[in-house]
């Protein structure tokens, strides 16, 4: 039926998205809070397995990333390359499709999680049966994004769709490798790979899952709101283009930075601790394309606290895209690695650059999609304090943690017998535990704020119908 | 004018830092003149209240017993934290000065000295929980008076520099991302130093 009138864009879809994305970050983040409060009180878990923090804590890591990224992936890049084609969705019934089987699948993998079915592999502990169906609606989405790029009516292809494409061919990718396996029952199955090649073949995953998902899936989404938001095109169109080429080259290198200090090969480690410090120069390249396409932004940014957020969200993409490569010396990361600072680093980026990018832009797009004003700009001023609030106290809790642990855990007595045990080492980190607990209820309240704010919003009201513009000649693509 | 600003440095700019930027925004001091009048004592807070603390109690990692560093160990720690600050401190007012000029707002050096300094006056002078060396302890401490320090930063930009606090906003977020930055490389560099053996031996 929607597809009936091809000339109006398919927001309806794009609203959905939003709220599923909304609704998980709710779960994953009130999971997140609960398992650190777990290792607050260990005894919470009541005895009962799924409340394990093992079980857990892939609910909390999966609902975030898949349920809530890539939600708010999917509804962006849907909303964006619509209008950068200039044309409606390309195969709308798929593009529901591929809305509503995602949703299936994190609620029925988050289920089977608590089940303890797992395949251990960080990032990609969903048994093979989610795996065959995260491929399938996995290539669709990439036949409705790149169908409609295919069908555009503007000749030039916006730098946006090219990270947002990047994201769909890499993520398709790395998961169909790294989650090749032999099953052996519905809920259990073995890896192709055995000792050192499973782990680079993970980490190769896990790191560029970090790096085409959380880090170029979200640029798709900067480059494309912020230069709309701030009604200025992008500073510098050319450095866009040079960083999206030198990230996608490096990035793919950087996986084995993970296992250092490990079986494997001496070279491999080398190679990926200089690749990870090239990618500082894409990944800074692009923050500054970003800052300097607002501070050249007009005043029309008055009362508008979704900029505020996509600024923020910038501070903090420096911040983890320096630490990041910092971390991979080998030297930094004989203290880091195994301790709470690489919790920390991952939340500075999960946190401050990957959800407030997405608030921000929920901020903007949300009144938009219903032609309707924000419920409350008031709220969104407390949430945006919140949030920063949130992350700074779950940073610095981490960093206090982390450092203390790695510095106990190296320390040997004069006969080289290890200083501390594990245990007693644990069991002093439980104030550091306590502060990241209230930093995560903080942010979560945000949050919760926000889910407020835009259900108010967006209440009785559906996507209001957008008719596709006409194209200036100039750029249009010649039949 | 420039004695005026003077007189609400050092003391006033604590307890009345609103006032403060107010007089800053129509005062051009000479950065070496804030330098030296102001920011040095500042400045020379944490490394003083660390030496003390860890000559004294030796500091507290969690599990462990009270690490206790030789004096001249202790020295070459205080002196390259004091570096290390001073360092901080001009880079993150040439860097705002930088961003002033892209935002059209004041660029005069000893304003930007100054400000950076009266928005760290909280951590310097909360730099006390040094005194007692225990990590966890001075994350405590630390934490509000970073908040306020934050505070004043979001604060300060938009009333010293005359720009308006939208703008402000942007621009002092902007400078978090810096100063994050800074931080960071701060842990990174002394734990690089530290693995290497170029700092103190830690026994580890």
């Amino acid at each position: 039926m929607s597809n009936e009138n091809s000339n109006l864009y398919h927001d309806q879809i794009v609203l959905h998205l939003v709220q599923f994305a909304v609704v998980w970050a709710l779960l994953a983040m009130t999971v997140g809070v609960y398992i650190s409060a777990e290792l607050v009180w260990p005894t919470i878990d009541f005895g009962q397995f799924w409340l394990s923090f093992g079980r857990l804590r892939p609910l909390h890591t999966n609902g975030i990333i898949f349920g809530f990224g890539v939600s708010a992936l999917m509804a962006t890049g849907f909303y964006s390359v619509q209008r950068t084609s200039h044309v409606p969705l390309f195969m709308p019934r798929l593009a529901w499709f591929v809305c509503y089987a995602w949703q299936l699948i994190i609620l029925l993998g988050g289920l089977s999680l608590l089940a303890g079915w797992t395949t251990s592999k960080e990032y990609a502990e969903l048994e093979w049966p989610f795996d065959i169906a995260i491929a399938i609606v996995w290539v669709c989405f990439g036949v409705v994004f790149f169908g409609t790029i295919a069908n555009r009516k503007i000749r030039p292809i916006y730098i946006s769709n090219w990270f947002y494409g990047a994201l769909i061919i890499v993520i398709a990718m790395l998961h169909i490798v790294n989650s090749l396996a032999i099953p052996v029952t519905i809920g259990k199955s073995y890896s192709l790979y055995a000792g050192a090649q499973d782990a680079i073949v993970q980490w190769w995953y896990g790191h560029n899952a970090v790096g085409f998902l959380l880090t170029g899936g979200f640029l798709g989404m900067m480059y494309y709101f912020l230069p709309k938001h701030a009604g200025r095109p992008i500073w510098s169109y050319r450095l866009s283009v040079v960083a999206f080429w030198a990230f996608t080259y490096s990035y793919i290198w950087a996986g084995p930075h993970h296992l250092h200090y490990s079986a494997v090969p001496e070279w491999v480690l080398s190679l990926a601790m200089v690749m990870s410090v090239i990618l500082l120069a894409p990944s800074w390249a692009t923050m500054i394309n970003g800052i300097m396409t607002v501070s050249s932004a007009s005043e029309k940014l008055k009362t508008d606290p979704a900029l505020k957020f996509i600024v923020l969200s910038l501070a903090f993409y420096g911040l983890a895209t320096f630490e990041g490569p910092m971390m991979a010396f080998p030297s930094v990361n004989v203290v880091s690695h195994f301790t709470d600072w690489t919790i920390g680093h991952v939340h500075s980026g999960a946190l401050g650059w990957n959800a407030m990018i997405t608030y921000g832009t929920f901020y903007y797009m949300v009144p938009r999609l219903v032609g309707g004003e924000l419920y409350s700009v008031r709220l969104a001023n407390i949430h945006f304090w919140m949030a920063l609030a949130g992350t700074m106290l779950y940073v610095m809790a981490m960093w206090g943690a982390g450092v203390s642990q790695g510095l106990l855990w190296l320390s040997v007595d004069e006969i080289g017998e290890l200083s501390f045990s594990f245990k007693d080492i644990m069991s002093s980190m439980a104030p550091f535990y306590g502060l990241r607990l209230i930093a995560g209820l903080i942010f979560l309240g945000g949050t919760m704020l926000m889910a407020y704010n835009l259900y108010k919003t967006i209440a009785g009201k559906s996507a209001v119908k957008v008719q596709v513009p006409a194209v200036d000649p100039a750029f249009g693509v010649s039949s | 004018m420039s004695t005026n600003i003077y007189s609400y440095l050092l003391f006033k700019s604590l307890y009345q830092p609103l006032e403060a930027f107010k007089r800053l925004s129509q005062a051009e001091p000479s950065p070496i003149g804030v330098m030296l009048r102001y920011s040095i004592w500042l400045l020379i807070l944490p490394p003083v209240f660390s030496l003390i603390g860890a000559a004294n109690f030796g500091w507290r990692l969690g599990a462990a017993e009270p690490l206790r560093l030789p004096m001249e160990a202790l020295l070459l720690v205080s002196s390259g934290y004091f570096l290390v600050l001073v360092f901080g401190l001009f880079s993150t007012a040439l860097i705002s000065r930088w961003m002033a000029a892209t935002y059209g707002a004041s660029t005069a050096l000893g304003r930007h000295v100054a400000l950076v300094t009266i928005v760290g006056e909280p951590l310097a002078v909360g730099s006390l929980a040094h005194l007692f060396p225990d990590v966890f302890i001075n994350i405590l401490i630390i934490i509000p008076t970073m908040i306020w320090s934050m505070y004043l930063l979001y604060k300060g930009i938009p009333i010293v520099l005359g720009i308006t606090s939208e703008k402000g906003v942007l621009m002092a977020s902007s400078l978090v991302g810096w100063l994050l930055v800074a931080a960071v490389s701060l842990l990174g560099l002394s734990m690089m130093l530290w693995t290497l053996g170029v700092g103190p031996l830690l026994g580890v």
